[in-house]
């Protein structure tokens, strides 16, 4: 095989068998994370500190929506859940302020 | 009035990405994908495929798997939430006709794969004096035998529907989808061993970088990355539904969906031209790659009987959890509009799509023209409805930050919005225009007379949705949670 073949093909190794393999590792480990939560204590957030702010943010540009309600409920079960649980499913540390606002 | 009927969820995270990737893992994977990889330049197509892959595959998939997870219903369900009880309820109509018109043929290839599943199981392919092309000839010009396979192909995705989504969809594949990869390694590592194998990897990933300037090249890529991982079928928005709420979708229903579904073609080319080339045999793509080619050399190999087996299996493997879950977009829509028990409903859908292949599977034909109408115009137009719908009218914004970023394992920015407001729908829309254009001056009849039937179709299902009346609304729910 020349030279350029070997290189593509390695790469394409990598760049396929590698990517999904390792998503399914992480995907895997991931869900076991969250059913030891829901074992453990019930539930656990459902969003990230990132994904928490886009769903305050969405509230702040539409808050007369006729989604809004559905977003807000949403919103409240997060932070109760923030509140009442010891363990979080994703990393908060450097989202501090979010995770403690009433 | 609104009734409210329980809903299945999967059982295991392996069994739904099993299911998923199993999906989208068909015929194309293995008789198309290899071929295909290296008419185009070999590894530039690769690259084209990759960077599209990524581009349009993963950003859709994800959408229309949030989507399915948040609506919770099926196709016609997820239209009539978003645009409310009116004619455009239609439009996931005409997508589930076209899944029920494609599954229609495919139970005919389901059927092939059957048929060669068989004879390698009883040895047929390493007797002496065997003749692989006699024997396709033999079998493509047999009525009965082709309407009996297609017949016994829909009496397995029957057979298996009727256990539900966990207990036959899911269960199916968390075997078959480890079944197929084990028997695929296996043969190319046979493969790549054979003397003069090393010509068939050349072929396939020699770099060829004048091919990126070709219009062609990209072409192609992108009907790779869009019919291969199924995307804007129903399919994803359907095992979506079955998700739990907190369930990831980016890394699993995107990532995993798309690339796991190409790191099986990437594993049939090591499996299947490695071969072709040791045996001297003209690389080609299709029925005659599998069924003729491959055959042939397996007759001629060292233990061929087992290769020919493995590779037999897996393709039926392949082909069949593709088969079941494009019938599912039909089981669990037509359950939930005439809100009618499991049993019902598979027998119901599956017996429309066994005597409207009867047709395909008497005339390859009409398969062949079934396929040119679905597959240049009514998959792309499906594509096109689902992304307009998840885009525009739930809102891609509202998408993302309700659903698809709940429970995620990977953050999706805001430029997922961009991809599926504007980028899918009007590559889908250049695709539909490029096709016609190409199609009308070679097959004009076909051409004008798929268009007629496309036209004719999507007024007619927005006319009968129109029509209907009101039906109870069906809420689903599932753990406690309901929506």
């Amino acid at each position: 095989m020349s030279p350029s073949a070997i290189v593509v093909m390695i790469t394409s190794i990598i760049a396929l068998w590698g990517v999904a393999g390792g998503a399914l590792i992480v995907s895997m480990r991931r869900e076991e994370r969250k059913l030891a939560l829901l074992h453990s204590q019930g539930d656990f957030e459902p969003y990230s500190p990132r994904a928490f702010r886009d769903l305050e943010r969405w509230l702040l540009q539409h808050p007369d929506s006729e989604h809004a309600p559905e977003i807000r409920e949403w919103q409240q079960a997060q932070r109760q859940s923030l509140q009442h649980n010891p363990q979080c499913f994703y990393d908060w540390s450097s989202a501090t302020d979010i995770r403690e606002a009433p | 009035m609104t009734t409210t009927i329980s809903r299945e969820q999967w059982g295991s995270r392996f069994g739904y990405l099993m299911a998923v990737v199993g999906a989208m893992v068909g015929a194309g994977n293995i008789w198309r994908m290899p071929y295909v990889t290296g008419e185009n330049g070999g590894g530039a197509f690769l690259i084209a495929y990759f960077l599209l892959l990524y581009l349009i595959a993963v950003p859709g998939l994800m959408g229309e798997t949030s989507l399915g997870r948040y609506t919770r219903q099926g196709l016609v369900g997820t239209f009539r939430k978003l645009y409310g009880n009116n004619r455009l309820v239609g439009l996931g109509l005409v997508i589930l006709i076209f899944n029920i018109v494609l599954m229609s043929y495919y139970s005919s290839i389901v059927g092939w794969s059957i048929y060669y599943a068989f004879h390698a199981l009883i040895g047929t392919f390493t007797q002496t004096d065997f003749g692989t092309a006699a024997l396709w000839q033999a079998f493509s010009g047999n009525t009965a035998l082709n309407v009996g396979m297609h017949s016994v192909a829909m009496l397995l995705v029957t057979g298996i529907l009727l256990f539900g989504i966990k207990g036959g969809i899911e269960r199916l594949a968390k075997w078959m989808m480890p079944i197929l990869t084990i028997a695929l390694i296996a043969i190319a590592i046979r493969g790549i061993t054979l003397p003069g194998a090393m010509a068939g990897l050349e072929f396939s990933f020699s770099p060829n970088w004048a091919y990126l300037a070709r219009g062609e090249t990209w072409l192609a890529a992108l009907g790779q990355a869009l019919f291969s991982t199924g995307l804007g079928w129903g399919i994803a928005l359907t095992y979506g539904s079955y998700l739990g709420r907190n369930d990831d979708i980016p890394l699993g229903g995107g990532i995993f969906t798309a690339i796991g579904n190409t790191s099986f073609g990437l594993l049939a080319i090591f499996a299947v031209f490695p071969i072709v080339f040791a045996f001297g045999i003209s690389p080609s793509s299709g029925a005659e790659l599998a069924f003729v080619a491959l055959a042939n050399a397996f007759g001629s190999m060292t233990g061929g009987y087992l290769w020919a087996l493995l590779f037999f299996m897996g393709f039926f493997f392949a082909n069949l959890t593709t088969a079941i879950a494009i019938t599912e977009v039909g089981v669990t829509t037509y359950r939930e509009e005439r809100n009618t028990s499991r049993t019902k409903a598979v027998l119901t859908i599956c017996g429309i799509i066994w005597l409207l292949g009867i047709p395909s599977a008497m005339n390859a034909d009409i398969l062949g023209y079934l396929d040119f109408v679905v597959g240049n115009w009514g998959l792309p137009l499906s594509t096109f409805i689902i992304m307009i719908a998840i885009g525009w009218k739930f809102d891609a914004h509202r998408l993302r930050v309700l659903s698809l970023n709940r429970g995620a394992d990977l953050y999706v920015p805001r430029v997922w919005e961009l991809v599926i407001r504007y980028q899918i729908p009007t590559i889908m829309l250049g695709i539909m225009i490029y096709f016609l254009y190409t199609n009308l001056g070679q097959t004009p009849w076909k051409t004008v007379s798929g268009l007629v039937i496309l036209t004719l179709m999507i007024p007619l299902c927005m006319w009968i949705m129109n029509r209907r009346p009101e039906t109870p609304h069906v809420a689903t729910s599932t753990g406690g949670q309901s929506s």
